[in-house]
């Protein structure tokens, strides 16, 4: 019996391992010797970089934090005018990848745009480079991530007991008062993961950042990739991004700290009343947000597709959708299946320190941007051919460069996170007493697994395969490097198109991942309605 | 038919059970009283095959389950049933399908019939389809011991499945669980820091004092 434990351990370890092989591959840049590039990297361009990064960062960290934390408390605790459907509508930016609002929003606001010509023609404002500052770029970013503080908050405020909330109210608090003292620090831990989660997406950003022209940890990356060859140079900058999303990492966990914050149960709080003038201030406000964010970035996207599509449109477009939707379905099928594997539940795992270190290990991934993922795997990947030949073996260059194997290998790596987080949040409820009652009956570990751990937790699992679905569809860099011949995605067209400015061609296949990406969040939505 | 000889449990370096013997012959109801931390949850947790102990084996009708602290037959083939003090029945399974879990060699319509005559017998006649958050405390523990007892194991363990249900309820569920064991005929242990409990329930009862068991 205790074999085969050690036995499972070791597959279970060696799995996370694997998922993990490209961070140890970037982290292990820093044995090679230092390089001139290196000096030079980091005497004229690091200190330019470490400030704007960390410009961006607390501006869309402040802008995410109180934008999702105000409209969840707005849609949980306040009866307003629109709250139904916009409780749910809130959550449409998610199908949005970040670059398709950046090129909307350039679209309109560039110097050609038809806002600043506009602007130019009829009230005589100089024209202005939107691309400079720091203003826009942290603007768009908070439209885009928002989401997930508001996803994490609302759940959060769902929780709250009403006896807190209305001893609040006994003792005379106003709703203000009783927002800043009694919801908000209550919901601190899930605000902080939310805020954790944007914070990382923000690091990881490629397409929004080259966009706006905005140089940040991942342009240089892949300056360093791309324009001097260096992967070793590459690898350094991006284990800095390791290591920046470690601290993240831990500040969340302090802000987390030991209490237990939630209450088990959903109550069902009675929503102040917000009437008259209150009431629609309320509405415009949380209508426009959603306005910005998706309804009219779509809508630009529907009048360029109208414009342009008579001419764009091709079967080409037949083989970007299907590229993009066979990805999706099978990275999503094995990060899942991978997350699944990694987060059920086993004494002999908890118990084993080296095996849960490599577990965290192998969620990083999600801080890595996708181009340095892509080139941590081919750089390894390398590597092992390197020391095959050396024994007299043959390289394996030829089988894995520009396989689907590869980059599906760096989906899985990327996004397992995500996926591991939701399944295993689900199965942290799933008590011993199960086990312990499923093997006295006579079960065995697998009937256990395919019986009793596995229904358990399939909320959580498809949860997290639906939030991995949109990412995976979304993902860019890695995708860019990686792909086989002939996989041209959705988002590599859009990409290529509007980085070249032809912002109205690119609306036809954003749209096409803007009603991807919707459907899924629908159906993300419809889940999490279930489970309250 | 149950021999357990010279068990010794400690946690860290704190010695709670050592020399502890029990011996049952078929049929018995036995009560294992004892304060909270004194062991009778890890002694029933060993017998189960749950857990571990320093030292102490464990026969059941001549057979040797585990010696010398460890277990050479698996909890799952060791015929033992047991009931939870946590509610355990499986919450996404109805009460058919949990009853059933652990017949799961019979055919279908066995089943139907192993699962209504168990509910006859804890006279919850209809229930099958229920879910168990459809179901009182009282209820759930009652179908966690006909599940138990669909596997007809040799001995069967109740580690407190009492002290989660209010006292007006307890009394009654004591007396009728002792009445169901009776007619299943099954040797049975109950784990209990109750003493009017145990007093109603067993045919003899057993006390943890100075790390060993006393039987009255």
């Amino acid at each position: 019996m205790k074999e085969a434990f050690i036995k499972s351990n070791f597959w279970i370890g060696l799995l996370a391992f694997s998922v993990a092989f490209p961070i140890f591959i970037v982290g292990s840049s820093w044995l090679l010797p230092g390089s001139e590039l290196w000096s030079h990297f980091a005497q004229t361009l690091l200190p330019e970089l470490i400030t704007s990064t960390l410009i961006l960062l607390i501006g869309v960290g402040i802008g995410v934090s109180v934008l999702g934390t105000v409209l969840a408390y707005l849609v949980v605790m306040v009866d307003f005018p629109g709250r139904k459907w916009l409780e749910w509508a809130l959550f449409l930016p998610f199908g949005i990848p970040a670059y398709v609002l950046a090129f909307v929003y350039l679209g309109v606001f560039d110097y050609s745009g038809y806002a600043q010509v506009w602007l130019r023609e009829y009230l005589g404002i100089p024209g202005f480079d939107i691309r400079s500052g720091h203003w826009a770029i942290i603007l768009t970013f908070i439209l885009v991530f928002y989401p997930y503080v508001y996803m994490m908050a609302r759940a959060s405020f769902k929780r709250q007991k009403v006896q807190m909330i209305e001893a609040g109210k006994m003792l005379g608090a106003k709703p203000i008062r009783v927002f800043w003292k009694i919801s908000v620090p209550l919901a601190r831990p899930a605000i902080a993961a939310g805020l954790l989660v944007t914070l990382m997406e923000t690091l990881a950003d490629f397409g929004v950042v080259s966009l706006f022209n905005y140089s940040t940890f991942t342009t240089a990356i892949y300056s360093a990739w791309g324009d001097f060859r260096s992967i070793e140079v590459a690898a350094q900058l991006a284990s800095l991004l390791v290591l920046v999303s470690f601290f993240l990492i831990y500040f969340e966990r302090k802000a987390r700290g030991k209490a237990k914050y939630y209450s088990s149960d959903v109550s069902h709080l009675k929503a102040y009343n917000a009437k008259g003038i209150a009431g629609w201030t309320i509405f415009f406000f949380v209508f426009s947000v959603f306005m910005l964010s998706f309804a009219m970035p779509l809508l630009q996207i529907l009048i360029w597709t109208s414009e342009v599509f008579s001419v764009e449109w091709s079967k080409r477009y037949i083989n970007y959708f299907s590229s993009s939707g066979i990805l999706t379905f099978l990275a999503t099928v094995l990060t899942v299946a991978v997350a699944t594997i990694l987060a059920l539940p086993s004494r002999r795992k908890s118990n084993s320190k080296t095996l849960q270190i490599l577990i965290r290990f192998s969620t990083l991934g999600y801080a890595l941007p996708g181009s340095v993922m892509a080139v941590g795997l081919l750089y390894g990947v390398q590597n092992i051919s390197l020391i095959s030949i050396h024994f007299g073996g043959s390289s394996i260059n030829h089988i894995l460069f520009g396989s689907v194997a590869l980059l599906l290998f760096a989906y899985v790596s990327r996004f397992l996170a995500i996926a591991f987080n939701s399944s295993s949040a689900s199965s942290e409820q799933i008590k011993p007493v199960y086990e312990h009652s499923a093997r006295l009956l006579g079960a065995s570990r697998w009937r256990l697994i395919k019986e009793v751990y596995f229904p358990m937790m399939l909320p959580g699992i498809l949860a997290g395969g639906l939030l991995v679905a949109v990412d995976v569809m979304k993902e860019l860099p890695a995708t860019y490097l990686l792909r086989p011949f002939g996989w041209d995605t959705l988002a590599i067209r859009v990409f290529e198109l509007s980085s070249e400015g032809l912002y109205e061609r690119a609306a036809i296949p954003a749209l096409m991942m803007v009603i991807f990406g919707a459907v899924i969040m629908l159906l993300f939505n419809k889940l999490d309605q279930e489970k309250f | 038919m149950l021999s357990v000889s010279n068990l010794k449990i400690s946690f860290e370096d704190n010695h709670v059970l050592d020399g502890f013997n029990l011996d049952l012959d078929s049929g018995d109801i036995f009560a294992l009283l004892g304060d909270s931390g004194s062991g009778k949850s890890s002694a029933l947790r060993f017998i189960a095959g749950l857990e571990k102990a320093q030292l102490g084996s464990v026969a059941l009708d001549g057979n040797d389950l585990s010696s010398d602290g460890s277990h050479s037959v698996k909890p799952e083939l060791r015929e033992i049933g047991m009931v939870f003090q946590d509610y355990s029945l499986f919450p996404h399974m109805t009460v058919f399908d949990n009853i059933s879990f652990g017949i799961n060699h019979l055919s279908k319509k066995e089943k139907i019939i192993e699962v209504e005559k168990l509910l006859e017998l804890i006279s919850l006649e209809g229930i099958e389809k229920k879910y168990p958050h459809q179901l009182s405390g009282g209820e759930q523990q009652r179908v966690s011991l006909a599940r138990s007892l669909a596997t007809a194991p040799k001995l069967l363990l109740l580690d407190e499945p009492f002290s989660s249900l209010d006292k007006s309820h307890r009394d009654q569920l004591v007396k009728e669980v002792r009445v169901i064991l009776k007619k299943a005929g099954v040797t049975s242990i109950l784990v209990t820091h109750d003493e009017a409990e145990a007093n109603t329930f067993a045919d003899k009862i057993g006390k943890i004092e100075k790390k060993q068991l006393l039987i009255s």
